[in-house]
């Protein structure tokens, strides 16, 4: 004997906003074409999330996002490359917002996402950019072999990881800006004149604000790389014609970071260049002694010297006021001090101005 | 290597046995992209005091994460004295002296299980156990503390003055005072001394923030009440309450947030779309840490400030583990 409940699921009838929810986390999945097991995932995300007291409650706005981050947080964590913007746009959403409830959602279900994987990340972005193909309007001089491109973006994107310019950076600038590197190295002569706007509008793809500052970062870490060619040396090479040479300098890149920069590895420095730097200080003295030891040196070879291997933040400090540390008058405070009448009476209005005060502001 | 310690003895025959390389792994990279592996930085920090500084005796605690150790056994129960920053070196000594046998054993387990991600049950919290316990022979605390004090930034605080507030009253008569009540429904007062900033209900609760020492926070709230007793109104200073301390400290060398929040996933949130910083959610003690890849620290969420050098503390040595760049 089967209950009429039970035939029926009503006690399975899920409510209308958790419906909604899972019809939403399903569409996403399918749009983004996602594999079967993420859609189950991230439907049992969203279930859970609703339930949360944190969640039970919020708009009906923010529960779309909370279907987006589900589906966002599914992806993440089986290594599938999708940002944070794709699912904004998909879900037309502020970007801010999306943010919050996403921490949020990390933060009460206590769900560990690993890392963006870039490498992932270059292939997919890769992917939107209409280079690959001639078309009406994309001229012959564009168009690339995909799989050489994808290669050498992956390459500059790594080397960009190792010398600090990716770290605590948005990803997609920097992808944008490395493809557009290994895209004019392939046929410098055609391709140098071209623009990274240019680069952009052709592909099909937006030009992010930070990727012309990654751009000049990279260049200038590629410059200071063929500074150590010794091939290279001969030529005069500037932030343009560095370009001609980035299939060499990833060829040699390992060889080209160690020599270029000092490395804040107290034993390999000593390997590399004995004499140099700062052989008698031990590695537990700090990175700072290395640096200090780079430093002294950089300035004492100003032209090609060697630099730091350093994230920009820490090479072109800002100029920032440093709050003094407490003074010894500070941290005699008690806390339980006398307050004097005079003190506190400075804060007190007199009566004419209470006056003109009442006038002006017309309590 | 000069092969003297047994500790290098054992953990060269342990790296023989994984077919990673010779030096013993801890993990193994999730993603293919990770170019930042800490395992030569772990390796380097943990014979470093014996191999570079040979006449050194291996007292640098600081660069040996062992905050996987439980934080309180029966025996150092009470030796624990909150107030100290040295609270945690003394339980890792008790600690350590028990676990010193058991550690060759631990050891082999971690290094078997490479991609370990949770927690052992006794792990206080603040990092997983993948890195090898080292049997080191038990220091005393001397100083093995990372010798950076983080500099209290910002303090808040709560007192009820009991009784009821005439906000536009208050406005009109205080020079230092902002009333604004369509955009925010309390009264904003200054003083110069504490440099601080309250905010003022009708209800009587006041909010005070901006000062740099629980102290100052104190001082800075009794004025407010004063100020609002020489306007007239019967206020008192009842329940008192730091509620929140932020510090802020400077490692001195760059981090790789990519490794780190591989490594600590379960506390970590890394994502360079939403905000520089890795945001670390420690356990014990409850802080939240900001990570940044110049090596500032941010702490926040202590109710007292010993948390926050506690905090501290447990995140140096794993900050540590990060500093070498591949």
């Amino acid at each position: 004997e089967v209950s009429y409940s039970q035939s029926t699921g009503q006690k399975e009838q899920l409510s209308r906003c958790l419906q909604r929810g899972i019809r939403r986390v399903q569409d996403l999945c399918k749009v983004l074409q996602l594999p079967r097991v993420f859609e189950e995932t991230a439907v049992s995300y969203f279930q859970r999330a609703l339930q949360h007291p944190s969640f039970h409650l919020v708009s009906l706005e923010k529960k779309e996002l909370l279907a987006g981050c589900c589906v966002f947080v599914t992806c993440r964590q089986h290594n599938w490359p999708v940002t944070m913007g794709t699912i904004c746009s998909l879900l037309y959403a502020k970007q801010e917002l999306f943010a919050s409830v996403y921490l949020s959602l990390q933060k009460e279900l206590e769900l560990s996402v690993p890392a963006l994987s870039l490498a992932d990340l270059v292939k997919t972005h890769l992917n939107s950019f209409r280079l690959f193909q001639r078309a009406a309007d994309v001229p012959a001089r564009f168009v690339e072999d995909k799989e050489k491109m994808v290669a050498r973006t992956m390459q500059i994107v790594e080397l960009a990881s190792e010398t600090w310019l990716v770290t605590g950076r948005h990803p997609v600038p920097i992808v944008t800006a490395a493809a557009f590197l290994s895209w004019q190295s392939l046929q410098p002569a055609a391709r140098l004149t071209c623009t990274l706007a240019r680069f952009c509008k052709v592909a099909g793809v937006d030009l992010p604000p930070p990727a012309h500052l990654r751009l000049k970062e990279l260049l200038e870490i590629l410059l200071r790389m063929a500074s150590q060619l010794a091939w290279l040396r001969v030529f005069n090479v500037d932030k343009k014609t560095v370009v001609k040479h980035i299939g060499d300098l990833l060829q040699h890149r390992i060889f080209l970071l160690k020599n270029a920069f000092c490395l804040e590895d107290g034993e390999e420095q000593r390997a590399a260049a004995p004499g140099e730097g700062s052989p008698g200080s031990p590695p537990a003295a700090g990175g700072a002694a290395q640096e200090e030891g780079c430093s002294s040196e950089g300035k004492r070879q100003h032209e090609g010297g060697r630099r730091p291997l350093l994230p920009p933040c820490l090479i072109n400090p800002r100029k920032r006021l440093r709050t003094a540390a407490p003074s010894p008058s500070d941290s005699a405070i008690t806390g339980d001090e006398p307050i004097s009448d005079r003190e506190i009476e400075q804060y007190l209005r007199g009566p004419e101005e209470i006056r003109a005060f009442r006038k002006a502001k017309a309590w | 290597m000069d092969g003297v310690s047994p500790l290098e003895q054992y953990l060269e025959r342990c790296g023989g046995q994984d077919d990673l390389s010779t030096s013993p792994q801890l993990f193994s990279p999730m993603s293919p992209y990770d170019v930042d592996l800490p395992i030569q930085t772990t390796e380097d920090v943990l014979f470093g005091s014996q191999l570079n500084q040979p006449k050194e005796l291996p007292t640098d605690f600081s660069s040996v994460d062992l905050s996987f150790l439980p934080d309180v056994t029966q025996d150092n129960k009470e030796q624990n004295l909150p107030e100290d920053g040295h609270e945690m070196q003394k339980e890792l000594d008790g600690s350590i002296s028990r676990n010193e046998e058991s550690g060759i054993f631990m050891d082999e387990s971690s290094l078997s299980y490479p991609d370990t991600t949770q927690p052992s049950p006794e792990a206080s919290g603040a990092c997983p156990p993948l890195t090898p316990m080292t049997p080191m022979t038990p220091v005393t605390p001397a100083s093995e503390s990372s010798g950076i004090v983080p500099q209290l930034q910002n303090i808040v605080s709560t007192v009820n003055l009991a009784c009821k507030l005439d906000l536009k009253n208050i406005a009109l008569h205080a020079r230092n005072a902002e009333y604004n009540p369509k955009r925010f429904a309390a009264v904003i007062m200054r003083i110069r001394e504490p440099r601080t900033t309250a905010l003022i209900f009708s209800s009587g609760k006041m909010v005070c923030t901006g000062a740099k020492s629980e102290e100052q926070s104190r001082l800075a709230a009794r004025k407010y009440a004063r100020v609002v007793q020489k306007l007239g109104f019967p206020a008192k200073f009842l329940d008192f309450k730091i509620q929140n301390m932020v510090g802020s400290c400077d490692v001195r060398f760059p981090i790789r947030l990519e490794g780190l929040v591989l490594t600590h996933q379960q506390f970590s949130s890394y994502e360079p779309e939403l905000f520089p910083g890795l945001i670390y959610r420690m356990v014990k003690p409850r802080i939240v840490l900001l990570i940044f890849v110049s090596g500032k620290v941010v702490l926040t969420g202590a109710k007292e400030r010993s948390e926050i050098y506690e905090a501290f503390e447990n995140i140096y040595p794993i900050l540590k583990g990060f500093k070498k760049a591949s």
